[in-house]
């Protein structure tokens, strides 16, 4: 280290803070959770959070919507501007993806909230050892971690930045910043707590692998292009300097880290015992906003970083959608639990997305935008009504204690059904939609034997969802069988809100459709 | 290279005191080896045993270090800070304060929920 | 700066050539942490474990000295030897040192699936980057040109800032996390000094209890003293701790399960 200082003064870097304001504000609001956890007392906290992150993700939402609208930000024709020293893009696939994180996290936050059944869905201290005298005295208390809310805005604000991510470093730490809450939120269920912290163990350490790999795959792209910013990267590839072997190994290694996340096939393993384990209501987070973000980092780093690179990365990428779309769909046949059986119906999904990125088209993009908005809503319903079905030892999740829930509790069931329904893509619901505009993209990008394999494993998913809804009206109630709760507002809101989003999407796309191609007609900003 | 150099003959130093004593005790001590003699020693006390069913250690460590390291990886970041400090100006002052505000909110929640207590 | 002019030196050589200190450093390292990287999977003892992974962190730390990167090893050093790897100990402690894994295969075939793939995934790795022609070896000096440390300042702050300040938010949750997790808070009020020695006075033992039993073999808090009548006195061991039997009656006799002290014992009565 050298004792001589350096003449010159550092130049105080620009930061567009009305650009970022959205992120900023989500970040700011964690804070100041983590400021009400050190000094409400109990009884005050949660009426406090749910007023701060409630608020504040609304809030976040209109300003999105502001900087989406603003002139300046893409006068002349720009695809949008690069802010922070080129650390964060502000473009309009990334508003699009931002805004859509926002509002399924609003959603997935009235679940959290929800608190008419059991206190909370969350431990009273976590930090007692399941089975002991002091978890005992936390559940006879009545009380519960209220941490969880802080912890959820953290995670939505490292959902913000992780598409927006214009290199590979800010983009890694997004990913770090997402991830660790949800760790935490995995283990922090009330009932099952066993079953719980396992999925929270297996989430971590298979999260830190993938994120290792993705670290590895970023190196190796440094040393290839000499800068992690994904446009120099696309410079470098196209330029041909350098070892394509280091260019390949890299791509494959953060390929690698972003298909976990979305849980596509070789890498879904955490994906059904993560889902089954965590509390219902961080479920339906991570099954919606997690897997929005993950695309949006992936249709990011694809399109802008290897977009010249498609012959390298075409065939992984068919052999993953593929194995993804059909793996999901077969596996998810010989599930008994609710939850597990909608854990592989989102892998599933996330291969019918996939086919959308492989278009790496504009069309692809939007089609992946549009789907990803639609399936958000309708997962998050499903979730809803899986916390509705609940016996005295908590939500009944196994699929026989389901039987005849149509016939005690019709209209939960008939929700049910219908965005089972939305899943298998009939026709009036926001799914078939969806569907339709990838498969379409697909096609048009020269994907034809992938929107065959679609098709069919859709049809195959179509089997089991059908197979539930049957389940459900046509056969007879156990006589020990589970009620469904009358839900409070929270809940009701979210299910009101996916029913309608489901229908809304199904019935006149029009809209969204064309804010999504709105979105991608410049692809992404370099 | 003259920035190791110190390290460098530390450690060099501390390996050959600690391979001298071994070595010089094994060769300038008497050697009457008996069974009394190689048994573990503790003044005439029986050493103890693992307690039965195992020890229960205080989960309280376990925080401790998880804590230690935050405000470890905070200090990292002071460091150079602390070296450019002069040319940064006002900006890195504040990004700094920014950063130190965000650890301290950390900080003051572990403070108030009592994480620094020990029993 | 005298530093870097001898590494400007010794790169002088010609772009490629390390000299032959950082050569030999580099090989004697690189064959050490590899050992101790193997033997760190290897280990039956998880306390071994841990001291192969110190080795680890204090070759690359050394490595990364090599290679330019002061700033970077004293940090290795600091943070990973000195704050993680003691905690990867507390939690070895918490665990418990003798507590082993079952090994008992719950999927057959996984551990041969997993060592062909593992092995597979290495050697595609390593023939990818060894073919990826990395050029030699030396300490990035253009980058380094007023001092390592001022460099990654003058990235922090400028290019990095907005990582940096996204960072804190990292640290805020793992804060976060360490106390939902670990931290049990009272559901009741804690006793002050004054309703604890209230209860004192109005329980049965007023006066204060008895300590553990010391005696000429064995003075260990878990031992329990001999009441007079010869009975061990259930007050002198902490109820937390469970008590060590004093099944032979007399102060000095092992207890059961307890090797022989060597020497002759006289046989008691």
């Amino acid at each position: 280290m050298s004792a001589t200082i350096a003449a010159g003064v550092i130049t105080p870097p620009s930061i567009e803070y009305s650009q970022l304001c959205p992120m900023l504000l989500v970040f700011g609001l964690a804070v100041a959770g983590v400021l009400v956890e050190a000094f409400v007392p109990r009884q005050a906290r949660r009426g406090i959070h749910l007023v701060l992150t409630l608020g504040g993700l609304a809030a976040a939402f209109v300003l999105t919507i502001v900087v989406a609208s603003s002139k300046s930000l893409f006068r002349d024709h720009a695809a949008g501007h690069v802010a922070a020293m080129g650390a964060v893009a502000v473009d309009r696939p990334t508003l699009f993806i931002q805004g859509t994180i926002l509002v399924l996290a609003f959603v997935s936050v009235l679940l959290i909230a929800e608190s008419s059944h059991d206190v909370s869905s969350f431990a009273a201290q976590a930090a007692a050892i399941p089975g002991s005298a002091e978890e005992r005295e936390g559940l006879l208390a009545g009380i519960t971690h209220t941490e969880v809310y802080p912890l959820t805005m953290f995670a939505v604000g490292g959902m913000l930045l992780f598409p927006a991510a214009n290199d590979l470093l800010t983009m890694f730490v997004a990913l770090e910043v997402l991830s660790l809450p949800l760790y935490l939120l995995c283990g922090l269920a009330r009932r099952r707590r066993l079953l719980s912290q396992e999925a929270a163990m297996k989430y971590f350490l298979l999260g830190a692998f993938s994120s290792a790999f993705f670290l590895f795959g970023i190196a190796l792209l440094y040393g290839f292009a000499g800068s992690v910013r994904l446009s120099a990267i696309a410079a470098a590839a196209s330029s041909d300097t350098g070892s394509t072997t280091l260019l390949l190994a890299g791509l494959a290694l953060v390929g690698l880290g972003l298909l976990f996340k979305i849980g596509a096939v070789p890498f879904h393993g955490w994906k059904p015992d993560v889902y089954q384990g965590a509390p219902t209501p961080v479920t339906a987070l991570m099954a919606s906003c997690t897997v929005v973000s993950a695309f949006g980092a992936l249709l990011r780093v694809f399109y802008v970083a290897f977009g010249q690179l498609t012959w390298d990365w075409r065939p992984a990428m068919w052999t993953i959608a593929i194995l993804t779309m059909v793996a999901g769909a077969l596996i998810a046949i010989t599930q008994t639990d609710v939850k597990r059986l909608l854990a592989y119906s989102s892998i599933a999904h996330a291969g019918f997305i996939l086919t959308g990125v492989i278009a790496a088209t504009a069309a692809g993009l939007s089609a992946s935008l549009f789907y990803l908005a639609a399936y958000g809503f309708t997962t998050i319903g499903a979730f809803a009504v899986v916390t509705l079905v609940r016996d005295p030892a908590g939500e009944a999740a196994h699929l026989s204690q389901w039987a005849g829930l149509g016939k005690r509790s019709p209209l939960v069931a008939g929700v049910f059904a219908f965005f089972l329904l939305a899943f298998a893509g009939i026709p009036l619901t926001s799914g078939f939609t969806g569907k339709f505009a990838v498969f379409q993209a697909a096609v048009a990008g020269g994907a034809v034997p992938l929107v065959i394999v679609g098709v069919l494993s859709s049809a195959i998913a179509a089997f089991f969802y059908v197979r539930v809804i049957v389940l459900m009206f046509f056969s007879d109630p156990a006589p020990d069988a589970p009620s469904v709760v009358t839900p409070s507002v929270f809940t009701s809101a979210a299910v009101v809100l996916g029913v309608v989003a489901t229908v809304v999407l199904g019935v006149v796309p029009q809209p969204l459709l064309g804010l999504a191609s709105h979105a991608a007609s410049q692809l992404f900003v370099r | 290279m003259s920035l190791y150099v110190p390290i460098l003959v530390l450690a060099a130093l501390s390996a050959v005191f600690a391979v001298f004593s071994i070595v010089m005790g094994s060769l300038a001590g008497p050697k009457r080896w008996n069974r009394a003699k190689l048994s573990a020693y503790e003044c005439g006390i029986q050493p103890t045993p693992q307690p039965l069913g195992g020890g229960r250690f205080p989960i309280k460590y376990y925080l401790t270090a998880m804590l230690f390291i935050v405000f470890d990886i905070e200090i990292i970041f002071l460091y150079p800070w602390a070296v450019a400090f002069d040319r940064l100006g006002m900006f890195g002052l504040v990004e700094m304060v920014l950063f130190i505000v965000t650890v301290l909110v950390a900080f003051a929640y572990v403070w108030r929920r009592g994480g620094l207590e020990w029993d | 700066m005298s530093h870097l002019t001898t590494l400007a030196a010794t790169t002088a050589a010609g772009p490629g050539a390390a000299s032959i200190t950082q050569n030999l450093v580099f090989w004697v390292l690189a064959v050490i942490s590899v050992t101790a990287g193997v033997g760190m999977v290897l280990a039956r003892r998880a306390v071994h474990c841990a001291l192969m992974l110190a080795i680890v962190m204090l070759s690359l730390a050394v490595l990364y000295a090599l290679a330019g990167a002061p700033f970077l090893a004293f940090v290795q050093v600091i943070v990973y030897t000195g704050a993680v790897l003691m905690l990867f100990l507390f939690v070895l402690m918490l665990v418990g040192v003798s507590s082993a894994d079952s090994i008992v295969e719950t999927i057959k075939g996984q551990r041969l699936a997993a060592g062909v793939v593992g092995t597979g995934m290495l050697i595609l790795l390593a023939l990818g980057i060894g073919h990826g022609a990395i050029g030699g070896a030396r300490p990035l000096t253009s980058r380094n040109g007023s001092g390592n440390v001022s460099g990654i300042a003058d990235l922090i702050f400028t290019k990095y800032v907005f990582p940096f300040e996204v960072t804190s938010a990292l640290l805020i949750t793992a804060a976060l996390g360490a106390m939902v997790l670990a931290h049990r808070e009272r559901t009741t009020p804690k006793p002050t000094q004054r309703q604890l020695s209230r209860q004192r006075i109005a329980g049965s033992h007023p006066t204060p209890l008895p300590g553990p039993g010391t005696y000429a073999q064995h003075n260990s808090v878990d031992m329990p003293a001999m009441l007079p009548d010869g009975t061990p006195s259930e007050l002198s061991v902490s109820p937390v701790i469970t008590r060590r039997g004093l099944s032979s009656q007399e102060a000095g006799g092992p207890p059961p399960g307890q090797v022989e002290a060597p020497g002759k014992q006289e046989a008691r009565p």
